[in-house]
């Protein structure tokens, strides 16, 4: 039968032809989705050309409620080929973008000047395009392996300085770029030796360039060796010499891919959960048809693929993602695949969760979510079959959709094409949640065993240990704020450097709510936020956070009355606190006036609460209160 | 390739709106013609047809009728 529903692109063009593209612009991210899951690339490459286009107005006039997001460019070379690619990544992910591009090579002026558009303070990402010429330029005609070695230092040097000073003068994040070395350079110099000391040269500017990024959390550094390596050119040698464009359309559509996952790990929509399929997605074979002796991991050509994925699954596990499988099978010899199948690499307890049933997979990924109280939208789904995927992308589109195919050597390649797991730095709290979360379930038993919720929180024995947030807190608050959505009161996202700078400020409070219980310790689980006024007689929470792993145990509540008595102890005479709605936080708009603070006003960003701090609240019975803050709750 | 295939190719890639007279309507008057299309241009029909494209010499001409006469003649 002949195909005659419309391409995702066809769908984009006559969108635009009817005039109707800025009214239906939700609809535009899961058309793009749906190009690169389905490997259309080149229509991926057209869908950014007619993007480009689109008047960034209009959208936002039509669907004000869109996201959106400004980046910076600036570059020694022709960069404009970037706009496009950027503009259809960043749409991808539902982000409306707009693309600044600064005057050809002009990085240094735009680097150095505090009135250029890169300082501008809408900027969220300022790119600085650093290209082969960048180096080459500089190391005269003709030239040694001596003059490239004191460049590419000189040029470091340069680098370093500038970058540092405009993290310090601009508020955009600053992504700068490794950079290949080319052939063309390396073999003009007729003698090894010198060809090795370039070389050397060479990587040493690079590693340099990562070590910046090391250094400062708002440099991020997109290392752009991996695409070369992936095969994708470093430049198309007539477009450099006539158009001056150094880095080629394809290798810049790579970084531009690199730069909307960057940007998205930035907002926090970093993904937390990965739900793979299990036939032919994690083993070769069908169990409900070719029994567990018919399917293979292992010892096979295929089987061998198999299991390499399932090591590339369990690293990702490793580092805190949690691992669910949906699969239609009956529950119990998938289990039993997992428990004594000698070619499995990830075991039952490598899983939080198994849905092995024959219920439609929409229907399992939302069993799964609601499961482990975490938002449909962290989760990525990996499955070979092209209609489960489908169903998965039509049904939930805010889900993250792998599409495998019936090749398994590149099942890995297309699993990490998208970083979707990506985050800034990993904490201790990553490395232990599987292990958190197995705990969970332990915990559900005892709630099923118990009679009633305050026996079953009397038998939990819950722990908070509440302090000041140290040096070693400060990666783990910055995580939270910037990833916890349903216990997040104000939204006011914080980075590193946001938190250091409070933690490190007499004028603000930065509390840290660490929980435990009998079935083990959770680690730091959420962070209070606040500001005293010059005279210390007010106290304004700015925001509160708690991890979802933890609600309603008692835990906010012990906390509140701590920083209360706190509060009084310490003679402030009024706390002020705040909510400002959004999509994920409706279960806690109640928080504050249940805890005693009374509605002082309601602006457009939502209501804000006082506290007289005549009554003070009292920790909850069962909880085990460990302050270290002067002033004792009751 | 015919005329039809290079303006649906124009049109695909770059994304311009052209209809089939501005093919030979100097650059001036193309709809925001500049050289980075040109270039972007000569990529697509090399994909599309193999076969390598003397841009050196293309940069000199000042219309997509006289692009089309080089690339049809590769």
């Amino acid at each position: 039968m002949r195909e005659t529903r419309k391409s995702p692109l066809e769908t984009l063009r006559a969108l635009r032809a009817d005039g109707t593209l800025a009214d239906n612009y939700p609809s535009v991210a899961p058309l793009l989705a749906a190009m690169v899951s389905g490997g259309a690339e080149s229509d991926f490459r057209r869908a950014g050309n007619l993007l480009v286009q689109l008047d960034r107005q209009a959208v936002l006039t039509a669907r004000p409620e869109t996201e959106t997001a400004v980046v910076a460019l600036t570059g020694h070379s022709t960069i404009g080929g970037v706009r496009a690619p950027l503009t259809a990544e960043f749409a991808r992910h539902g982000v409306l973008v707009e693309n600044r591009l600064g005057d050809f090579d002009a990085y240094l002026r735009d680097l150095c000047d505090p009135t250029s558009a890169l300082h501008a303070p809408d900027v969220d990402l300022a790119l600085w395009i650093l290209d082969p010429q960048t180096l080459t330029d500089e190391t005269g005609t003709p030239w040694q392996a001596d003059d490239l070695v004191r460049t590419a230092e000189r040029k470091l040097a340069q680098i370093e300085h500038l970058a540092t000073a405009f993290t310090r003068n601009a508020t955009a994040a600053l992504v700068l770029n490794t950079v290949p070395l080319p052939r063309s350079v390396t073999h003009q110099l007729i003698d090894h030796e010198s060809r090795a000391r370039a070389g050397i040269a060479w990587r040493d500017f690079n590693c340099g360039l990562l070590r910046l990024a090391l250094g400062n959390p708002r440099i991020h550094v997109v290392d752009l060796d991996p695409l070369v390596a992936a095969g994708v050119p470093l430049d198309e040698p007539r477009m450099a010499a006539y158009a001056k464009a150094s880095l080629g359309d394809d290798l810049l559509a790579g970084y531009a891919r690199e730069v909307a996952h960057l940007s998205r790990m930035l907002r926090g929509r970093t993904k937390k959960v990965l739900v793979v399929d299990a036939d032919n997605t994690l083993w070769d074979g069908i169990l409900g048809d070719d029994g567990p002796d018919g399917i293979a991991a292992a010892t096979t050509f295929r089987g061998e693929a198999f299991g390499s994925f399932q090591r590339a699954v369990q690293q990702i596990g490793s580092q805190g993602i949690l691992l669910a499988i949906s699969s239609k099978n009956d529950h119990e010899p998938v289990v039993q695949v997992l428990k004594d199948h000698p070619d499995m690499v990830l075991r039952e307890c490598d899983f939080a969760r198994v849905n092995a049933n024959w219920q439609p997979k929409d229907d399992n990924l939302r069993d799964i979510a609601e499961r482990l109280n975490l938002g449909i939208d962290s989760f990525v789904f990996a499955d070979d079959s092209p209609f489960e995927c489908g169903l998965v992308a039509d049904s939930l589109p805010q889900v993250a959709v792998v599409r495998l195919d019936e090749e398994p050597a590149l099942h890995i390649e297309k699993l990490l094409a998208d970083g979707w797991f990506d985050t800034a730095r990993l904490t201790d709290e990553d490395r232990a949640r599987a292990a958190l979360y197995r705990t969970e379930s332990e915990r559900a038993e005892l709630q099923e065993n118990s009679g009633s919720l305050e026996e079953y929180l009397q038998g939990l024995g819950v722990r908070v240990r509440l302090a000041e947030a140290t040096a070693g807190d400060i990666d783990r608050v910055a995580q939270l704020s910037l990833r916890a959505n349903q216990f997040n009161l104000t939204t006011v996202r914080l980075g590193v450097e946001d938190v250091t700078a409070r933690a490190g400020d007499p004028g603000h409070l930065v509390l840290t709510i660490r929980s435990g219980d009998r079935f083990g310790d959770n680690g730091v689980v959420g962070a209070v936020f606040a500001r005293r006024t010059a005279d210390g007689t007010e106290l304004h929470v700015e925001n509160m956070l708690l991890s979802c792993r933890v609600f309603a145990r008692g835990i906010e509540q012990a906390t509140v009355a701590s920083l209360l008595a706190h509060a009084r102890a310490t003679g402030t005479r009024t706390v002020h606190a705040s909510y400002r709605p959004t999509a994920k936080n409706r279960n806690v708009r109640d928080f504050w006036p249940s805890m005693g603070f009374a509605t002082t006003s309601t602006t457009d960003d939502g209501p804000r609460f006082h506290h007289d701090l005549a009554d003070l609240p009292t920790v909850p019975a069962h909880i085990l209160l460990d302050s270290s803050l002067e002033g004792t709750a009751s | 390739m015919t005329k039809e295939d290079f303006i649906h190719l124009v049109r695909d890639e770059l994304d311009l709106p052209l209809g089939a007279d501005d093919l030979s309507a100097d650059f001036d008057h193309v709809v925001s013609w500049d050289s980075m299309h040109m270039l972007r241009l000569v990529s697509a029909v090399e994909r599309e047809t193999g076969t390598r494209v003397p841009v050196g010499r293309l940069l000199a001409d000042r219309s997509l009728a006289a692009i089309y006469e080089r690339v049809s003649a590769a």
